[in-house]
């Protein structure tokens, strides 16, 4: 991580009144890198953004955008930003290229390069066959593409993306995601959302926060290696032949299993077991199968996911009763 | 500048591409028709346009507020504020560029009744010159009730009550002080100093008196100096509030 970074935010705190929306939060964001910014609703994902984007100054701390101090900077961050809020409230009355020219004079491109991007970006996003259309005739998907396109129009090096994937269907989320993915290495993108196949397809990093707070972060792996060694969310599920109950006290009954449970029993039978499942349990477990005479059919491990760590450190609650 | 001026094309498009912007429109000429064809094209009468231009306002009041109340508030309720806000521009870009935009949609509105003087040229001679005055005193006085109308968007995110708002303001302006200064000098007929006063600043504040004298070619100073400061007052106001939104 030798980049240097092109966020950088420290310590920053917005409070509405007495509620801390966003509580005292450092993260970097390395410089030709798309990073996921994840959380459950209502966990201070958009108010940080918002501070990042200049549209609400923080209540404390500092964050700056290309080397450029939000608050003091604002102008200058602004710039170097595309930012599609979430929604991409945009004005239906006006055309496609229309409206993206006037987004184009908004940030002091002239008219020759606006011309070329608004080739180029509708081109991106695939939006070159509906450049005349008015915006409100426009699908929801292709409202969230003009939004995506509006952001990409002045090249900027910083993209942040409020949850760009919304309502659209699912060979264009496919699209999308790959167009972020493409994205990375030219610019820098923050992304925000609560989709977490999203995170772990296009992102080499993720923060995640939580009630105003960052839980954790780091790349995909490391998270769930991380969600790995608390145990818990560590499970092994085993597809044999043979009779389910028989099986069941068996595995049961082995040394560090906590708990073995019977998934479906027909003809071939699954059980889910969760304990210590090291690679020596996983040798014992096959040998006593064959040995008894069962046929093992398969082996596998499950519930080391994003999403199983997700629900566990943002709901401490229902990490418990699970 | 550039951007300012793409802000202001944006308003006056996006009020041409609504309905609300050719109701406006609409209702405006009806009524200055009908203070057309009462107050001015009489027979007999000299072909003197003041009337029409004296009274304009009681028209402006009720139709400015409707071209003026969705210039932050449809901003506000859309979330469009926020892609305006985290663009590269100022708050005193964004102000300026809506002041000037329903600015360049009021002066087309005022400009649809050069009709009724085209129509009294075809009768007469009427004075240019105090037409041309009578204009300015239009334009003054529309900067004023713009400018009004811009600050009580900027407060609320419900078009309605922006328009609303600003009408009562205006009525104020345009009706109520005038009538209440009347009625104090000529009903009560006692003469106590501060009742003088009141009449004086309510009178001072009322849009007619200082309308009169543009619609009779005379251009004072004090008209030009209540217009002007007015419409400053209410546009410092009004980046007073949006800079004061940013911080909740």
């Amino acid at each position: 991580m030798s980049q240097p970074a092109e966020i950088v935010v420290e310590q920053l705190t917005k409070a509405y009144g007495k509620f801390l929306a966003v509580d005292n939060i450092s993260f970097a964001v390395p410089k030709g890198m798309v990073v996921g910014f994840l959380g459950p609703n209502g966990a201070g994902k958009t108010t940080t953004i918002r501070m990042l984007t200049c549209f609400m100054p923080p209540t404390s701390g500092t964050a700056r955008v290309g080397g450029f101090d939000v608050f003091h900077d604002s102008l200058k961050v602004r710039k170097n930003l595309g930012y599609l809020p979430e929604n991409a409230p945009l004005y239906l009355e006006m055309r496609v290229a229309e409206y993206l020219q006037f987004r184009g004079r908004l940030r002091g491109m002239d008219r020759g390069s606006i011309k070329k991007r608004i080739d180029e970006v509708t081109e991106l996003c695939w939006l070159s066959d509906r450049k005349r259309w008015p915006i409100s005739k426009l699908s929801k998907g292709y409202r969230q593409r003009l939004g995506i396109a509006d952001a990409l129009l002045h090249n900027p090096p910083v993209l942040v993306l409020d949850e760009p994937t919304v309502g659209l269907d699912p060979s264009q989320i496919r699209e999308t995601r790959k167009l972020i993915a493409n994205l990375a290495g030219l610019h820098t993108v923050l992304l925000s959302t609560h989709i977490l196949s999203e995170v772990e397809l296009v992102c080499r990093k993720v923060i995640i926060i939580g009630r105003g707070k960052i839980l954790a972060q780091g790349s995909p792996e490391e998270l769930k290696q991380q969600c790995a060694q608390r145990g818990s969310g560590a499970r092994l599920v085993l597809e044999l032949r043979g009779p389910a109950d028989q099986i069941r006290t068996a595995l049961a009954a082995l040394p560090g299993i906590e708990q073995a449970r019977i998934i479906s029993d027909n003809a071939v039978c699954a059980v889910e077991l969760s304990g210590k499942l090291d690679g020596a349990m996983r040798e014992q477990i096959a040998a006593m199968v064959q040995q008894r005479g069962w046929a093992l059919r398969e082996m596998r491990s499950a519930g080391a996911s994003l999403e199983e760590f997700f629900v566990q450190i943002t709901d401490p609650g229902a990490a418990a009763a699970a | 500048m550039s951007t300012t001026l793409a802000l202001a094309r944006r308003e006056i498009t996006g009020l041409f591409y609504s309905p609300i912007g050719y109701i406006v429109l609409a209702i405006y000429l009806l009524f200055v028709g009908l203070l057309f064809s009462l107050l001015v094209l009489q027979p007999g009468a000299i072909a003197d346009p003041g009337p029409m231009f004296q009274w304009n306002h009681l028209i402006l009041i009720f139709v400015v507020p409707f071209m003026t109340m969705s210039l932050f508030s449809e901003e506000y309720r859309s979330g469009r504020i926020e892609t305006l806000r985290t663009s590269p521009i100022t708050d005193f870009q964004l102000l300026m560029g809506k002041f000037l935009g329903a600015m360049g949609f009021y002066c087309v509105v005022i400009a649809s009744s050069l009709i009724f003087i085209l129509i009294l040229s075809l009768f007469g001679r009427p004075d240019y010159m105090t037409v041309l005055t009578s204009y300015l005193g239009l334009l003054l006085m529309g900067m004023l009730m713009v400018s009004i109308g811009l600050f009580f968007s900027a407060c609320t995110q419900h078009q309605i009550l922006a328009a609303m708002s600003s009408c009562v303001t205006l009525v104020a302006l345009g009706i109520l002080f005038q009538a209440i200064s009347y009625f104090l000098g000529s009903a009560l007929g006692v003469s106590w100093a501060w009742l003088r006063t009141l009449r004086h600043v309510l009178r001072y504040l009322a849009i007619e008196p200082h309308m009169v004298n543009f619609s009779r070619g005379i251009l004072d100073s004090q008209n030009i100096v209540f217009f002007l400061t007015g419409a400053g007052l209410f546009l410092f106001l009004t980046y007073v509030v949006l800079e004061s939104r940013k911080w909740r």
